[in-house]
């Protein structure tokens, strides 16, 4: 919308605007700001639910970065986890995305989106519980097939084993084209000019030639998105961990959100998980703030914006 | 009518015709009758004076299926309805409550958690300072008036709620760190080692005397195609860490028993080392890689590992004995209700107990029989909610003495403990010893009523600390009998689990440690005559 062009009337629209902004945000002051300065207080303090708090400083910071015994295989757990994810989803969906878009006739395309889009509304909890199901110790699917196949032999405890349960959940949503990556890439994709696909065919330059020198650059948008999407959902996600193995066995698939959640809700040591969070905030803050200053998509390096 | 108005029409009636059609498939099927005679679970309070909220545990909760067989439970049902008929102007509502920790915290901190809730009393510890529990031993010291009413002088309960309770030291040994009992135990669960025993027929096997016997038994049905024992990190941990340090430590409590003087511990518990007294003896040195009994403890514990399951951490490990993939099984009394109720049980089992290290098997066993693990199967506590028509500005104490409502909850406790009602909740399967005198025991429990004589055992540490502890001691355990982690940083894991732990607990409860110094001095003639106690201590 263009605000009227006299000043005072720009004014008064200007007004209305901040007006009209402000339950927003201060709904996003009460609700996120607040209490991110009220961890960043807590963290200073041990308390528990119930219990008087007690200044302790800097203490739990140098508890969990120095003292606590699970940090480090748990930041090292979360990296890979957030590396594999970050591959599986900038690499999986896009191919499938391309796939789609190849597609001749725009009712076929339809109905492979709509195919990878219905997922999106099956709440992320039950797909784990079912996925949980299927790689279960004894009678999951897998190991059920195995049997069947007479390869009894390789049925395994595929979660509960310290040797395979991380790479059991990184195999968590495999093939891995999500609904929600492949739509995005999907649109990045269908926003490419014809002029730039035509003056490519005449060039020569098709095939994955083209997917590599002119699809990809273009939609780093849309690879950005999702990077910062991974890595934020990498560094701070922990549901599915929770669902699939509370972090064992041992602390074989332990991150540092579940250790925090592990911390306030079961241990009730609500000083020390708002530690972790606020380490984890930082972190997170950082990542994205180095990514959006080095890693800039075609339409911005053109514009010269960074 | 126009042709587009026709398929319009016709496609509204097909949508119409779905969705009624899949209405019809998925409308809920209708419950099955209540049992004759029993009062609804929940109904409406009406206008009574005191509408009760509690919480039953999954064992006896009304309209439950214990472990998914037989008939919904009512037993807790029918209790109620007498206890309501008798107190007419108040209502019981039993309820389901999710067994999380997390939901219990919020609601006890919010104030709205049901008056009655069944938790593990070791929860309860952790959180007594904040007076969110009402201690029980006011009541508990005075007579149960259900009783006294009923006019037989000699029954347990005229003098004191407490004598009504058949196992004294378990249920004493319940009470908390800072002295006081929080809990109601009407039923006691103990452990044993189930086994096949027509497979120990067919192969000349017998159940083991001592622990080297116990691992020429597993090694042998090993060698018959077998998994010799199914026991899970969680039986591990508690029963089997608990178990064998009471083999490697209980003839040192004579010198480590720091608190023997407390007449009413020494006279139920006969020198349970609790939490203060684990914390101090760690700052002693022991429970530490330079404790050798400590290291011997783990290194026991790990000689199981190449006969059990490759899923140490399942849930559930009863099917692979029910169908004979495995030959013993370590488990609770509770696995007695679902052996006794399988028709396709193919084979007799028995019951036998974990044998003891005998000098033969480790140079710091003495070869005192093995104590008993087993503890409380249902414990009954009364949160802050039992207060909430007094003043809350008023101390806790006050608002203790000040509530009527509390009243009514613990007559409700009172009640449900007298022997016929606690026959009709506790005896409604078989898979829980009663705790009150004068119930009757199913004959197939026998087997752990016999476990149940022996004396105590010395120590609890998987409640001993914080859940913290717990969750560290059962992660690391877990690692370590999969073989992922050797002895080494197993100890190294435990070792600093047990230093944080101890920190936090001295911390958290203040506790002063000068008493326990000073009997540690007293004690140091009798330890005198020990050897192989950690260098810091090394007379």
């Amino acid at each position: 919308m263009k605000p009227p062009a006299a000043g005072r009337t720009r004014l008064s629209f200007a007004a209305s605007c901040h007006l009209l902004l402000l339950p927003s945000v201060l709904l996003l002051l009460l609700f996120i700001y607040l209490p991110v300065m009220w961890a960043f207080l807590k963290s200073l303090y041990e308390f528990e639910v119930g219990s008087k708090a007690r200044f302790v400083g800097l203490a739990n910071y140098l508890e969990y970065l120095v003292i606590d015994p699970p940090t480090w295989p748990s930041v090292l757990n979360m990296a890979l986890l957030t590396l594999v994810g970050v591959g599986v989803r900038l690499t999986f969906p896009l191919i499938v995305a391309k796939l789609i878009h190849s597609l001749p006739f725009e009712r076929t395309r339809y109905l492979y989106r709509l195919a990878f889009l219905i997922p999106i509304v099956v709440p992320g909890v039950a797909i784990q519980l079912l996925w949980s199901r299927m790689i279960y110790a004894d009678y999951g699917l897998i190991n059920e097939v195995l049997r069947t196949c007479g390869l009894g032999a390789w049925t395994h405890s595929w979660l509960n084993d310290p040797r395979t349960a991380l790479t059991a959940l990184m195999f968590f949503g495999f093939p891995f084209a999500g609904g929600f990556e492949v739509l995005i890439y999907y649109a990045g994709l269908s926003a490419i000019p014809e002029s730039v696909n035509e003056a490519a065919a005449l060039e020569g330059c098709t095939g994955v030639g083209k997917f590599l020198r002119i699809d990809v650059p273009l939609v780093l948008s849309q690879l950005k998105l999702i990077f910062v999407l991974t890595v934020i959902g990498g560094l701070q996600g922990f549901e599915g961990i929770f669902v699939l193995t509370q972090g064992g066995p041992g602390f074989r698939t332990m991150v540092p959100g579940l250790w925090m959640y592990y911390n306030a809700f079961a241990f009730q040591r609500m000083g020390y998980a708002c530690a972790i969070g606020v380490l984890l905030f930082v972190v997170i803050l950082g990542l994205t703030l180095l990514n959006l200053r080095y890693f800039r998509s075609a339409e911005e390096m053109q514009g010269g914006t960074s | 009518m126009s042709r587009p108005a026709t398929i319009r029409l016709f496609r509204y009636l097909s949508l119409l015709g779905i969705l009624t059609l899949g209405a019809v498939l998925l409308w809920p099927a209708r419950e099955a009758p209540a049992v004759a005679g029993a009062a609804p679970v929940r109904s409406p309070s009406g206008e009574r004076k005191h509408v009760l909220r509690i919480t039953a545990g999954q064992n006896y909760l009304p309209g439950s299926v214990p472990q998914g067989i037989g008939q919904p439970l009512q037993g807790l049902t029918r209790v109620v309805a007498d206890f309501e008929a008798r107190f007419p102007d108040t209502k019981v509502e039993v309820i389901a409550v999710p067994q999380e920790r997390e939901f219990l915290v919020t609601q006890l901190s919010g104030g709205s958690a049901p008056d009655i809730v069944a938790v593990n009393v070791e929860d309860v510890w952790v959180d007594v300072q904040k007076e969110w529990y009402v201690p029980l031993d006011r009541y508990l010291e005075a007579p149960n008036p259900f009783v006294v009413a009923q006019g037989d002088p000699a029954a347990p309960g005229t003098r004191q709620w407490w004598d009504m309770f058949r196992y004294q030291a378990i249920t004493r040994g319940k009470a908390a760190p800072d002295g006081g009992n929080y809990c109601v135990s009407l039923d006691m669960v103990e452990t044993g080692i189930f086994y096949n025993r027509t497979f120990f027929v067919q192969h000349g096997l017998r159940p083991p005397d001592t622990w080297g016997e116990f691992l020429t038994l597993l090694r042998r049905v090993q060698e018959l195609g077998k998994v010799p024992l199914l026991a899970n990190v969680d039986s591990l941990s508690d029963w089997g860490t608990d178990l064998l340090f009471d083999q490697l430590y209980y003839d040192l409590l004579p010198g480590i028993d720091v608190k023997l003087d407390d007449p009413v511990r020494a006279a139920y518990l006969q020198g349970y080392l609790d939490s203060d007294e684990l914390s101090f003896l760690h700052r002693k040195g022991f429970f530490t890689r330079r404790d050798p009994r400590y290291v011997e403890l783990w290194r026991r514990l790990g000689e199981l590992r190449p006969f059990l399951t490759k899923d140490v951490n399942a849930l559930d490990l009863t099917r692979e004995f029910v169908t004979q993939q495995a030959v013993m099984i370590w488990n609770g009394s509770w696995m007695v209700y679902r052996l006794h109720a399988d028709r396709q049980l193919g084979f007799e089992w028995g019951v036998f107990y974990l044998p003891p290290l005998t000098p033969a098997d480790s140079v710091y066993a003495r070869g005192v029989p093995m104590c008993v693990i087993g503890g409380v199967g249902s414990q009954l506590e009364v949160t802050s909610s039992a207060v909430s028509d007094t003043d809350p500005a008023l101390p806790f104490a006050e608002r203790i003495a000040r509530s009527e409502r509390l009243q009514r909850v613990v007559s409700l406790l009172q009640f449900i403990c007298l022997p016929e009602n606690t026959a009709r909740i506790v005896n409604e399967y078989p898979a829980f010893i009663p705790n009150i005198v004068g119930v009757p025991v199913h004959p197939d429990l026998q087997p752990f009523v016999e476990i149940l004589k022996r004396r105590y055992t010395t120590t609890k540490w998987v409640f001993s600390f914080d859940l913290r502890f717990t969750d560290i001691l059962k992660r690391t355990l877990h690692l370590y009998l999969t073989g992922d982690i050797g002895l080494e940083e197993f100890l190294h894991w435990q070792e600093a689990n047990v230093t944080t732990a101890t920190a936090n607990f001295l911390q958290r409860k203040t506790i002063d440690l000068t008493p326990l110094e000073r009997a540690w001095v007293r004690l140091a003639p009798v330890r005198a005559g020990y050897r192989d106690l950690p260098p810091e201590v090394q007379p």
